[in-house]
């Protein structure tokens, strides 16, 4: 048997930073918004993400431990580019990682300080982490105007968290909270349309490569009516997202995980154009994942492990989403 | 950009990192089978007081672990932005160690906890003590992972050259690499004893303000009585793991030694101030023919000194220091658990017993820390021993950049044990509530 190796790490990297995206977007989305809720509401905010959250970033260190170990050229590149956004954002991910912990330990004004921490450093992880996506799609380029882009990705990517964490909320509590969390999905929501559509009018003009790749068979090609189909899904998710938190809001019947498996569909649709417009490249018009690879000894000895572990995580994974099924309670450690 | 700038500076800001993570592992390494006892207690005896303990000892853990695994996000970014060169040159069998432990051990743990913390009454009883096994389980992988790395960094074996890259030849011979045993068990007793320490000092604390609180007698006497057990056999390893060091890195010992002469019936010296330059020591107490006679079991046995080994030696003073302080405090750690179970074989130990417990409670921490610049320091300057030099894996990063990045790295963590260690000591405190 003769497998690709690169490509299926390739796949498989990919697997792991969209499943970080999805997860830990939602913890951090969450985050984001607990300046907008009352201490009561909070307290049900973090019981709803609390038995997650280190699972959740854990798919960042395997999706980077994918880059480094699969693909470490690339991973020297990318991260010597990228070094100080990264630590940016790690030092966002310290911050609510513990702040998490302490506030549950904390009172009065300790407290506060801690929702606060916990608060920027959700927002400083996000936005680090739609820069550092910024900086990459457009090559590390330099200049006033890439800067900008990157700038503007790392708001939209804080937009994206929030609708995330926002419909997350819809599905995991009730009543008033709920009901708060309608509408900032919504106005979560407007904020992805907004920065869809000027990321997607960006990167092209941005990237040559990107613009090839889209536009090169544009626009009487079959090949052109396959690819819009990704912004007709995009547009159609996007679509279900407001018909189903507004069918919620006037409390007619609609199943609350809607809105939330929605707001997955649109990042992965996103994730999808992004790794079209990328493909082959893992370092974009400077290095193919064939030329980043690793030693075939090393990719197989990895992909058995891979082989043999994934099913017990897929299964445990779900099994603890399964016994956190239902609304969030308060009290954490009752 | 000044070459030696960017080593120190990188060097500064992975120790820094390096340092600060492995305080929280060693903790809850064996905490995570601390609390699987405390569990199975409770399960067994109904009993509410060893509920009490159980949830205690689990807001302590996930604290502990919550910082371990943020510092280690910020790790495994470092390994590729501070030393592009390591994995250029040995990423073939780096990458696949690390990527097992993330996958066998760090989703195990991290999912599992979250069931261990908040699923008590969402899932049957023999399900939640399965959860909390899981993440004992899952932790203790972790340290089999990283450890089988960092033994095959200090002697590799296994790896075959093809193409000018280097791959592993054997796996086998790779995880099993000469030292990997000995650093292996060195490193979970070390685990044993700095969660033993903390689960003792801080019940300690505790008693010196609520004397009747019986669960924090039980949980002084379970850390006391597995320090007592764990400390001797420690300093048995200890011993085992510098006879295999001096067989496989020879210039680690004459740095720790301060051994600068090959020569017969070497003397041991117990304290002195190593002098760099005139490559002697100063002021130096010493035991005739000590060394050799510790090292060979032979009086008159001849002793590799550093001058063998010239230029490739460690900086002295540093690792002779770190390990006297090292094996220092472990003798302090064994007498205190020793009087300790003695002083409580009548009920409750007196005050000024819990005080030095008390005292003790973080002494794994410094004896682990000094451990771990014995042998990262006594390496040098090598990365990986007779590969690749630490010199020659930098680059990527700015001086400038790693500067800013490391200040902000050394406030983030310095307000992160403040409020970590104040945190502690609330907790302690407060005791075990039913």
């Amino acid at each position: 048997m003769n497998l690709d190796l690169p490509l299926v790490f390739a796949a498989l990297m990919g697997l792991a930073m969209l499943m970080y995206v999805v997860l830990d977007g939602y913890d951090l989305g969450v985050g984001m918004l607990m300046p907008a809720a009352d201490a009561r509401e909070q307290e049900l905010m973090v019981a709803s993400i609390g038995p997650f959250w280190d699972a959740n970033e854990t798919w960042l260190v395997l999706g980077v431990g994918l880059l480094l170990v699969a693909f470490p050229v690339a991973h020297g590149i990318v991260l010597g580019a990228l070094y100080l956004p990264v630590a940016w954002m790690l030092i966002g991910l310290m911050l609510r990682g513990v702040a998490f912990e302490f506030r549950m330990k904390a009172e009065g004004w300790h407290r506060e300080l801690w929702n606060w921490l916990f608060w920027f450093g959700s927002f400083l992880a996000s936005f680090a982490q739609g820069f550092m996506l910024g900086r990459y799609i457009t090559g590390f380029h330099s200049g006033f105007g890439y800067t900008l882009f990157a700038l503007l990705v790392g708001a939209s990517l804080c937009g994206g968290y929030v609708l995330l964490g926002a419909t997350w909320l819809i599905l995991k509590t009730q009543g008033v909270l709920q009901g708060k969390a309608l509408g900032w999905a919504r106005w979560g929501l407007a904020w992805v349309a907004l920065a869809v559509a000027l990321v997607s009018v960006a990167t092209p003009i941005a990237s040559q490569s990107v613009q090839v790749k889209w536009f090169a068979h544009f626009p009487y090609d079959p090949r052109t009516l396959a690819l819009m189909l990704l912004p007709i899904a995009t547009l159609a998710a996007g679509w279900l997202v407001w018909a189903s938190t507004g069918r919620l809001k006037r409390g007619e019947p609609q199943a609350d995980w809607i809105p939330f498996a929605a707001a997955v569909a649109i990042f992965a649709l996103a994730f999808a154009g992004l790794a079209y417009s990328l493909f082959p490249f893992v370092v974009i018009d400077r290095m193919t994942i064939w030329e980043a690879a690793a030693h075939p000894s090393a990719l197989k000895f990895m992909l058995a492990g891979v082989a043999i572990v994934f099913p017990f995580l897929v299964a445990y994974t779900a099994f603890a989403y399964r016994v956190f099924r239902g609304k969030a309670h308060a009290g954490l450690y009752e | 950009m000044d070459g030696t700038e960017v080593l120190l500076l990188s060097r500064a800001q992975f120790g820094l990192n390096i340092g600060f993570h492995i305080l929280f592992p060693t903790l809850t390494i064996a905490l995570g089978w601390f609390l699987l006892y405390f569990r199975v207690r409770y399960a067994r005896s109904g009993d509410p007081a060893w509920l009490a303990t159980y949830k205690l000892w689990t807001k302590v853990f996930a604290l502990s672990f919550a910082m371990g695994v943020v510092s280690g996000i910020t790790m495994s970014f470092q390994f590729g932005t501070n030393w592009p060169g390591y994995m250029q040159k040995v990423g073939n069998i780096a990458g696949p160690l690390l990527a097992y432990e993330v996958l066998t051990a760090f989703f195990l743990e991290a999912t599992f906890l979250g069931v261990m913390l908040f699923g008590m009454n969402r899932v049957p009883g023999w399900v939640h003590i399965f959860a909390s096994a899981m993440v004992a389980i899952g932790t203790t992988l972790s340290a089999f992972w990283i450890l089988a790395l960092n033994s095959w960094m200090q002697t590799p074996t296994g790896q075959v050259t093809q193409g000018g890259q280097i791959i592993a030849g054997d796996w086998w011979k790779v995880l099993f690499n000469p030292s990997f045993p000995f650093r292996f068990s060195h490193m979970l007793l070390a685990s044993g004893l700095t969660a033993s320490f903390v689960v003792a000092g801080l019940s300690a604390w505790r008693l010196l303000r609520a004397p009747e609180d019986k669960s924090a007698r039980a949980t002084l006497r379970t850390g006391l009585l597995v320090a007592a057990v764990l400390a001797p056999i420690q300093a048995f390893v200890g011993d085992q793991h510098g006879l295999n060091t001096l067989e496989h890195q020879p210039a680690k010992i004459a740095a720790i030694e301060a051994i600068w002469k090959t020569e017969r019936s070497v003397p041991l010296v117990l304290l002195a101030i190593p002098d760099e330059d005139q490559r002697r020591n100063d002021f130096a107490i010493e035991i005739p023919k000590g060394a050799s006679l510790l090292l060979r079991h032979d009086a008159d046995a001849e002793l590799k000194g550093l001058d063998a080994f010239a230029p490739d030696t460690a900086p002295v003073a540093p690792v002779f220091f770190a390990f006297r302080a090292m094996v220092g405090i472990g003798v302090l750690m064994l007498v205190v658990a020793w009087s300790g179970v003695w002083a409580m074989r009548g009920g409750m130990p007196p005050r000024w017993m819990l005080w030095t417990l008390a005292g003790f409670t973080f002494s794994g921490w410094l004896a682990t820390l000094c451990g771990w610049l014995v042998t990262e320091i006594g390496r040098q300057p090598w990365l990986v021993t007779g590969i690749l030099k630490t010199a020659d894996a930098t680059g990527g990063a700015s001086g400038a950049q790693l500067g800013a990045s490391l200040t902000g790295y050394v406030i983030t963590y310095a307000a992160m044990l403040l409020a970590y260690l104040v945190v502690l000591t609330h907790l302690a405190g407060k005791g075990a509530q039913a």
